[in-house]
């Protein structure tokens, strides 16, 4: 028996040995497989050979055959299905005894399948290939950043460029002969043409390439080159030879930020990378001549340029319009709009760059003579992600037909603007938002490897670049984003206030970068194991905003000046910077939470409560839940009591009955009752039929309850009927974890999870909570 | 043992299934606790490029916390995602799942799960009976529970019987193996060392003993898991000679409030003192024959929990103390005045205790030492006294030398023996002189 057996089944253990290393054997050819599935893979095949005696020997006749033959393999227990259950043996001696059987085997190959048997246990090494989810996520971008960079790696377009470019030149000299309305940004219209090749994820190679900066020569003087490559938008031109100072401009450029000042500036890259740091600077140039107004135009409402692309039609224009309106009095909205810059924009600038600015507004010193040390030079790191994972999920499969289907937007298929990138986050797009705001940034002369160049910053292209590295954020590319961070250093360099731009700008101070962008900043290095850095820069936050509170109080302005505010605009500022000041000290918490500072967290989630009464609930019901995560549970009680009181004296509401049950069955749950917790979420279903929360809950109850049918069936019919609040990356997660325990034909039924997905979600949909790869 | 991998592992195995003909498939997963999900916030302002497009995102999203967006830690719950550690004294518990994923009826199912330990083999599973026939796509679950009891490699074995329509009776069984550890971590060095202990506290105790016939026990707990971990009970049980109090809380008139501040959990790698006082019993006091030599403490008692209430509890070994050594006859304090005036007079009571097992006879004498004069008849005697009986005698001193003083000069003759004991150094009073002028 061992003799005829051994020798048969040796060559399937090694091949599997071996598969960790080459795997093509073992996997479909045409998959191109990570480094994470190819250990998967070799790991479940090891957990076969741990199990496949059994299945091996279903052929030899008798049962009892079938048992020895088991037993060989499988190493642990000499007993048949009838008396095994007595047998109290120490391992030690079952594996001893395995060895025995196997050095009886006449091959040498014994050691190896020692191992084999004893150390990987089937899953032991899958527990840590699968391990964290997140690490894998991490793991992956790098792979993915990498690739990127070789992508845009700077010989690697050349090639290619000049030619696009000469187009792009051609057609513009075409179109504009004089100075009639220009493509505003030969990108766009060049991305559009080469959308037809660009159809393949990498395609988009050349539209980085394609910044004026490449072509230009070293030849020439910005002056000369600026007609000829970069056309000024006219009306902007006109704007800027009529008045170089005074409102009207506001009717025109009425941005999504209603900014009553210019909102267009010159970028000295955006025209010629050569000409670093100009003598003469753009921004004295622009106001004289308005051949040197350059184009970073497309930060203009779209009415201007409808000639610029020709693909995109006018409606969408119009759409613009309708979203930006334009006061009818441009007079009287920019005293208001002035107002609202002055509020939001209000920052205290350290002592040295404060120098600096007072220095600049008072003419002692040209922007141009500041040291570039204390500039902020950012520029884009990496170019396209452009690619949409659950289409190559489809692909592999279900197959190249049914990846057809996927349909979504791509940052090519809608408006070069912020409208269009507007809908690429509304629909989830957020990878294809990236890339257009790559675009749009390399269109302001900011775009790949202008990093460290002289730039000058706009509103618009700060807010670009908030919304940038908040959706690279959102999809947990945070190498990515803290690389393009790093040129902005502490958000502090003076050339990030409106007072470095006396002449575009004129009268208006504060910071240019959004509070929102300063509290990302500072909420990022968490979520690459830099927690402390976090708090540190979100004290440094909440210094300056308790800092201008107190300058309102005193009946200052937020910036401390002697100024007058009337009591609506005080009273409003208080209002607005309370508000920031709460979102800050959230961060803080949820930082301290993730760093598992319970004491603290608890204390600032308290403390929040002063600063949003409303959310008392939810806040309450938090830390009660912070400390069900502890373990503590009496303390919770304590909290989701309070949440009782809270909810009584407010009169109950049904939405806050919600929260007490919910918490009432988080308190069962942590008491190992899963029955009554099921019940308390099946009541919180009653009031709420349609509560996400609670129907998850309660099927995950139901798993805990040895119930996985039912489970599944309640999972299952929601996702299906309500694909809009269940296509969510937990509840999904929750469902194929089902699946994988139900039966044997888990892959059949995500890929029908995968269908429904890719009809829905956007290119941010994240594959991994369906676990097919 | 992942959840996931294992049960994908089995998934990967109905490829090979088909020509094995083995009908039904069986499916094992660990049942942590669930886990809270967690969003990450990203949020901006409405004069911000995206309006209220982010806000939008985060009210869509069902797993934030409504109307606290910014809050990260959501309700929703999470599977757990992979089979984690499990610790001495925690609760295994595992979903066994079978399922008949052939066409065809199958009949007398039976699935037995048995835990291989290194020293026994238990059987989980919670009926032994056989299921009398298996749909197609149906399946028979079961939720096992352990209390894990043992250190080092579990094996989870699962076997199950069937018989096809066929007639044809069908058994496969599957291994699932387990190490229960102290922790996998390899961030630090010496947790790597800690994983032969193989526990998830580590504890330490050290005994000091009163004047009186009190033991302090000072127990140090020190979380060696990767988690925190809330400590929700640490307690002594005493041994029958003694009673316990513990000083673990400082009690004030309305409720009593833990020394260690107000959360009771444990970070990885913290240490927790506790402190317990054992005072023998009145019965076992008197007869301190007993007393002596080693003599069992007691046990601790411990119980932690951890995410959504995973509970662990250990108990450790008899708690062994060795009682200090009186001699035949032992000399202790009942009362003596912390402060005195100088040159003045004040008491104390002595307590005598025959620690032998014979009966003494005794006779008290008083030396005066340099500052230590005693008042009274020195030499008297003090009768018999029986084994592991004692007496109290009140006794009057007076100090002529300012400060800390020691009180010694006490010896005790044994008549019967003609042995005699000498008592230094007994007790230190502090004295202090009444007259000082207020200037000085």
């Amino acid at each position: 028996m061992d003799s005829s057996e051994g020798p048969a089944q040796r060559p399937v253990t090694l091949d599997i040995d071996g598969a960790g290393e080459t795997l093509e054997t073992s996997v479909p050819p045409q998959t191109d497989l990570t480094d994470e599935s190819f250990r998967e893979e070799s790991i479940d095949l090891d957990a076969e050979a741990f199990v496949s005696p059994q299945d091996d020997s279903s052929h030899s006749e008798s049962l009892i055959d079938k048992l020895n033959d088991q037993m060989m393999e499988s190493v642990m227990i000499s007993d048949s299905p009838n008396s095994e259950e007595e047998d109290v043996v120490p391992i030690d001696s079952l594996l001893e005894q395995n060895e025995d059987e196997e050095s009886k085997t006449p091959d040498g190959d014994t050691e190896e399948r020692n191992e084999d048997i004893n150390t990987p246990s089937a899953a032991e090494p899958e527990n840590i290939s699968e391990a964290l989810f997140k690490e894998e996520n991490e793991e992956e971008k790098i792979v993915q950043v990498d690739d990127k960079r070789e992508n845009v790696a700077p010989d690697d377009p050349a090639p290619e460029a000049p030619k696009i470019q000469d187009i792009a030149l051609e057609v513009d000299m075409d179109v504009t002969p004089k100075d009639e309305p220009v493509p505003v940004c030969t990108i766009f219209s060049q991305g559009v043409q080469s959308k037809a090749q660009a159809l393949i994820p990498d395609g988009f190679q050349p539209t980085l390439v394609k910044s004026p900066s490449f072509t230009i020569g070293n030849t020439e003087t910005p002056n000369k080159l600026v007609p000829q490559v970069c056309q000024p938008s006219p009306s902007l031109s006109k704007f800027f030879t009529d008045n170089g100072a005074v409102n009207p401009a506001s009717d025109f450029f009425d941005s999504f930020t209603t900014s009553t000042s210019f909102i267009s500036i010159s970028n000295p890259n955006a025209e010629s990378p050569k000409t670093a740091a100009p003598p003469e600077s753009p921004l004295l140039s622009a106001t004289t001549t308005a051949e040197t107004v350059p184009t970073s135009t497309y930060f203009t409402p779209a009415a201007t340029k409808p000639q610029v692309s020709p693909v995109e039609s006018a409606a969408p224009m119009n759409k613009l319009q309708a979203v930006f309106p334009s006061g009818d009095d441009p007079f009287a909205s920019a005293l208001i709009t002035s107002e609202l810059d002055k509020r939001y924009d209000a920052w205290l600038p350290s002592d040295e760059t404060r120098k600096v600015l007072i220095s600049v507004a008072t003419q002692q010193i040209s922007p141009v003579q500041i040291d570039r040390e204390q500039l902020a030079m950012p520029g884009l790191k990496f170019d396209n992600l452009q690619g949409d994972a659950v289409k190559d999920l489809m692909q592999r499969f279900l197959g190249d037909q049914a990846a057809m289907k996927r349909q979504v937007l791509s940052a090519s298929s809608v408006e070069q603007n912020f409208l269009g990138l507007k809908r690429l986050i509304s629909t989830k797009n957020w990878r294809a938002a990236v890339d257009l705001t790559g675009r749009l940034l390399t269109a302001h002369g900011q775009g790949y490897g202008k990093s460290g160049q002289p730039t000058n910053h706009t509103t618009d292209s700060l807010q670009l670049w908030f919304v940038r590295l908040a959706l690279l954020a959102k999809l947990n590319l945070f190498q990515n984003a803290e690389l393009e961070f790093e040129p902005f250093g502490n958000l502090d360099n003076p050339n990030l206030y409106y007072e470095y731009y006396p002449t575009v700008y004129p009268g208006r101070r504060g910071s240019m970068v959004p509070f929102s962008m300063r509290v990302l900043h500072a909420e990022l290095p968490q979520y690459l194991q830099k927690p402390q850095e976090t708090l540190d820069r979100l004290h440094g936050i909440k210094s300056v905003c308790q800092k201008i509170l107190s300058n309102l109080q005193e009946g200052l302005a937020e910036d401390g000046s002697m100024m007058n505010l009337t009591q609506d605009n005080r009273l409003a500022s208080i209002q607005l910077w309370r508000s920031r000041l709460s979102r800050v000290m959230y961060s803080m918490a949820n930082c301290l939470l993730m760093m598992k500072d319970y004491v603290l967290a608890v204390e600032t989630y308290h403390s929040i409560i002063e600063y949003e009464p409303e959310q008392k609930v939810q806040l309450l019901s938090g830390i009660g839940r912070i400390f069900l995560q502890i373990g503590d549970i009496r303390t919770a009680e304590k909290y989701f009591l309070d949440v009782e009181k809270a909810c009584q004296s407010k009169g109950k509401t049904p939405n806050e009955d919600t929260s007490v049950l919910m918490n009432r069955a988080f308190v069962y749950l942590s008491q190992n009752n899963y029955a009554d917790a099921h019940t308390c979420f099946s009541s919180v279903l009653k009031l709420d039929p349609k509560n996400p929360v609670a129907n998850n809950n309660a099927a995950v109850c139901l798993l805990y309850l040895g119930r996985l049918k039912e489970s599944l069936g309640q999972l299952e019919s929601l996702v299906h009927k309500d694909p809009a609040l269940y296509l969510h990356e937990s509840v999904l997660f929750n469902l194929t974890t089902m699946y994988e325990l139900e039966s044997s034909r888990s892959t059949q039924k995500k890929q029908a999870l995968l269908e429904a997905a890719a009809c829905r979600e956007g290119d941010s949909f994240n594959i991994q909570c369906l676990k097919l790869v | 043992m992942q959840v996931k991998g294992q049960s994908s592992a089995a998934g990967k195995m109905d490829v090979n299934q088909a020509k094995q003909e083995h009908l039904l498939a069986l499916k094992v997963m660990r049942l942590t606790k669930p886990t809270l999900f967690t969003n990450m916030p990203v949020t901006c302002e409405d004069r911000d490029l995206p309006g209220d497009l982010f806000v939008r995102l985060m009210k869509d999203d069902p797993s934030t916390v409504k109307g606290a967006e910014t809050l990260i830690l959501g309700e929703m719950l999470t599977l757990p995602q992979n089979f984690g550690n499990i610790f001495l004294g925690e609760t295994f518990s595992s979903y066994i799942s079978v399922h008949n994923d052939s066409s065809q009826v199958v009949k007398d199912i039976l699935v037995k799960a048995d835990l291989q330990t290194s020293s026994q083999r238990l059987n989980l599973s919670a009926s032994n009976s056989a299921v009398s026939e298996l749909k197609p796509e149906c399946c028979i679950d079961d939720v096992i529970h352990h209390e894990v009891k043992e250190i080092g490699t579990h094996i989870l074995v699962c076997a199950v019987s069937y018989i096809t329509q066929t007639g044809e009776k069908l058994y496969f069984r599957k291994f699932f193996k387990f190490q229960v550890e102290s922790n996998c971590s390899s961030n630090f060095s010496f947790n790597s060392i800690l994983n032969q202990v193989l526990k998830p506290l580590d504890v330490k105790t050290k005994f000091y003993n009163a004047e009186t016939d009190e033991v302090f026990l000072e127990a140090q707990i020190q979380n060696i898991t990767t988690s925190p971990m809330f400590m929700e009970k640490v307690s002594l049980e005493p041994s029958m000679m003694y009673n316990v109090t513990e000083l673990n809380s400082v009690s004030s008139d309305i409720e009593s409030e833990s020394t260690f501040g107000k959360m009771s959990y444990l970070q990885p790698l913290d240490t927790r003192q506790y402190l317990y006082c054992l005072k023998p019993k009145p019965e076992f006091a008197e007869k301190a024959g007993v007393i002596k030599g080693v003599t069992v403490i007691g046990k601790l008692d411990i119980v932690w929990k951890t995410n959504l209430g995973e509970r662990g509890r250990l108990q450790t070994s008899q708690l062994q103390r060795m009682a200090p050594g009186y001699g035949d006859v032992r000399l202790s304090l009942e009362l003596i005045p912390d402060t005195v005036n100088l040159e003045e007079p004040f008491d104390i009571t002595c307590k005598i205790t025959n620690c032998s097992e014979r009966t003494m006879d005794l006779v008290l004498e008083m030396c005066n030492t340099r500052s230590i004069h005693w008042c009274g008849v020195s030499g008297r005697q003090l009768g018999k006294l029986s084994p592991s009986a004692s007496l109290s005698i009140p006794l009057k001193l007076l100090s002529s030398v300012q400060g800390l003083q020691s009180i010694s000069g006490l010896r005790l003759t044994d008549t019967f023996l003609k042995r005699t004991y000498e008592y230094d150094d007994i007790a230190q009073v502090c004295v202090v002189c009444p007259y000082t002028s207020p200037e000085s």
